[in-house]
């Protein structure tokens, strides 16, 4: 390979510079409360919000995983940038309800609404049951951004550092920087590294179609080598589309880290004008990794489904090897990517620390102990979560499809509750419970889709039947906080 | 505009967003019909990729349409409408 040893010298001075950006964000810290540590005491303004949600939005998944299944599946992955939007265009349903009542009660987790929203006997069920459903998507999101970064630090250093090296000595980094700086440091790094990663893709795309000769001749390419990547879906896979852009646009709102965002806006303003420029990312973004990974169908012939994940780092091996400033801007969207991975690792990582630490564990303090607490239940869920990102039987995509499908049983607890005061905790509980055992139950049997829908996907709407009907048969008049009523004006 | 006119608006453009992702999907053509290229892509996914733009463009609008209040601004519309009805607000409104 091509990059020799500037590769690990690149590497090595990439996280030097991440732990400094931690150290003055260690600086920078206010207090050490919860909220100072996870939130960055509410204070990340349009321009930083925007990039921490895109950097965090994007992640391994989308420039390894998304790549490898367009790969696999051909133009019909297209679906991914439409579902990529439709989360933003779900956060409309979330957002303006959930906000003022967030920075009235100073929220640091998603569990702090539920607390808030339910009551009665079935309240701190629902609120674990909600935690631990968070906690296992997040450990799986966790997972896959390790199995990345190993990947890419193998190839931005030839080799040099190995798979389960580069797992590890990442991993080690990103516990430094997180626990020293907080969402600070997340967020100050996530902003540089969202930078890189759209110049990087931009460059790699413009790569390819300098290559190819242009976008045509990639289409004919690609149709010559396999003609089911470019024919017209049949009628299970557009169902298993409008399926996708369900699971995804509902789960996706629902990611913690995406919630605790909402809470660390310094205005509603800020939150508005980020959401305004993410709606537009997925063009940035998602197309151009779907249109690289359709590319790569006319250059490689890859036949294990694992190994598609290593679509981007095979291209950029053949960038790189053309050598002289192809080798720079390689090696440039490596880091870039490594970034984004790191970005959406760190991420995770937060806040697993605090739904671990409050919602599961139920440590609702707001002093220094608290936040210690949250920092080494996140170390721990990191080391314990490392041996799985050593097994790499799994493609990325279905890592993503598994905690989709766990997220999305949330939908009530949060979506409806803000709407519809007469949910209860009880019936929510329950659907919860059914729709999770449906889904997981179908899985574990090697049962993925019902007729092209996601198993998650009718898990949600058998849980969410279950919620409303139950609710709709509750006679007990639940005491709701009168600060939750009043949050329903918001538009 | 007034608030009124804003919820119709973002009514508007949700409906918008829904009519475009099921234009979007390539249900409605024959999965066996021959290749067409159409700037540069497959045609059913050039569609597909225009709705997507359209979907951005819609969405973006009804972001700035939309109000996101913050504690503060929750608090005065809270007060301003309790002083109106003169009684808490309902929670039916929730």
């Amino acid at each position: 390979m091509n990059f020799g040893i500037w590769g690990v010298v690149s590497l090595v001075i990439y996280l030097a510079a991440l732990l400094g950006v931690a150290e003055i964000a260690r600086r920078a810290k206010r207090d050490t409360s919860p909220s100072d540590h996870f939130l960055a005491g509410r204070s990340l303004g349009t321009f930083v919000l925007f990039l921490t949600l895109y950097a965090t939005a994007y992640s391994g998944n989308s420039l390894l995983g998304y790549p490898g299944r367009a790969y696999r599946d051909g133009y019909s992955f297209i679906m991914a940038t439409g579902f990529m939007m439709a989360i933003i265009v779900m956060f409309h349903v979330i957002v303006p309800r959930l906000r003022p009542i967030a920075v009235q009660h100073a929220f640091v987790t998603p569990g702090d609404y539920l607390r808030l929203r339910f009551s009665g006997p079935w309240a701190r069920p629902l609120r674990l049951a909600v935690a631990v459903l968070m906690s296992l998507a997040l450990a799986n999101f966790l997972l896959a951004q390790l199995k990345a970064m190993g990947d890419v630090a193998s190839v931005v250093t030839d080799g040099r550092v190995s798979y389960p090296a580069g797992v590890i000595g990442l991993a080690a980094v990103i516990l430094i920087y997180e626990t020293r700086g907080g969402m600070r440091a997340v967020a100050w790094t996530d902003a540089a590294q969202g930078i890189a990663m759209l110049l990087g893709l931009a460059a790699l795309l413009g790569w390819l179609l300098s290559e190819a000769g242009g976008f045509t001749e990639i289409t004919r390419a690609v149709a010559e080598r396999r003609p089911s990547a470019v024919s017209i879906p049949t009628s299970t896979v557009c169902i298993n589309w409008f399926s996708t852009i369900a699971l995804m646009g509902l789960a996706s709102v629902l990611y913690p880290q995406a919630i605790q965002r909402i809470f660390a806006a310094r205005s509603g303003r800020a939150l508005k004008r980020s959401f305004s420029g993410m709606t537009f990312m997925p063009l940035a973004t998602t197309l151009v990794v779907t249109l690289i990974g359709v590319a790569a169908i006319a250059r490689f012939d890859i036949t294990n489904a694992v190994d598609t994940d290593e679509v981007v780092p095979m291209l950029l091996r053949d960038w790189g090897s053309a050598g002289g400033f192809s080798t720079w801007a390689a090696l440039l969207v490596f880091l870039g990517a490594l970034s984004a991975i790191m970005s959406t690792a760190d991420s995770c990582l937060l806040s697993l620390g605090s739904l671990l630490s409050r919602d599961l564990l139920g440590q609702e303090g707001r002093d220094e102990k608290a936040t210690r607490l949250g920092k080494h239940l996140a170390a721990g869920m990191l080391i314990a979560t490392i041996p799985f990102a050593l097994w790499r039987d799994l493609t990325l995509w279905r890592l993503i499809e598994l905690k989709m499908e766990l997220l999305i049983q949330c939908v009530p607890a949060f979506l409806i509750a803000l709407h519809w005061s007469r949910l209860r905790a009880g019936p929510v509980f329950t659907g919860i419970v059914v729709g999770t055992l449906f889904s997981a139950g179908l899985s574990l049997i090697g049962v993925t889709r019902l007729g092209g829908v996601h198993v998650g996907v009718a898990g949600c709407a058998l849980n969410t039947l279950v919620a409303v009907l139950g609710s709709l048969r509750s006679f007990d008049d639940e005491p709701r906080s009168p600060d939750v009523a009043r949050a329903g004006t918001a538009f | 505009m007034s608030r009124y006119q804003r919820r119709a608006m973002h009514f508007v453009c949700m409906l918008l967003i829904v009519l475009l992702y099921v234009v979007s999907v390539p249900w409605y053509r024959e999965a066996d019909a021959p290749l067409r290229i159409w700037l540069g892509l497959p045609d059913w996914v050039a569609v597909a990729l225009l709705c997507y733009v359209g979907v951005a463009i819609v969405n973006a609008v009804a972001w700035v349409i939309t109000d996101v209040p913050d504690a503060f601004d929750y608090l005065e519309k809270s007060q301003e409408s309790e002083e109106s009805d003169g009684s808490k607000v309902s929670g039916s409104a929730q």
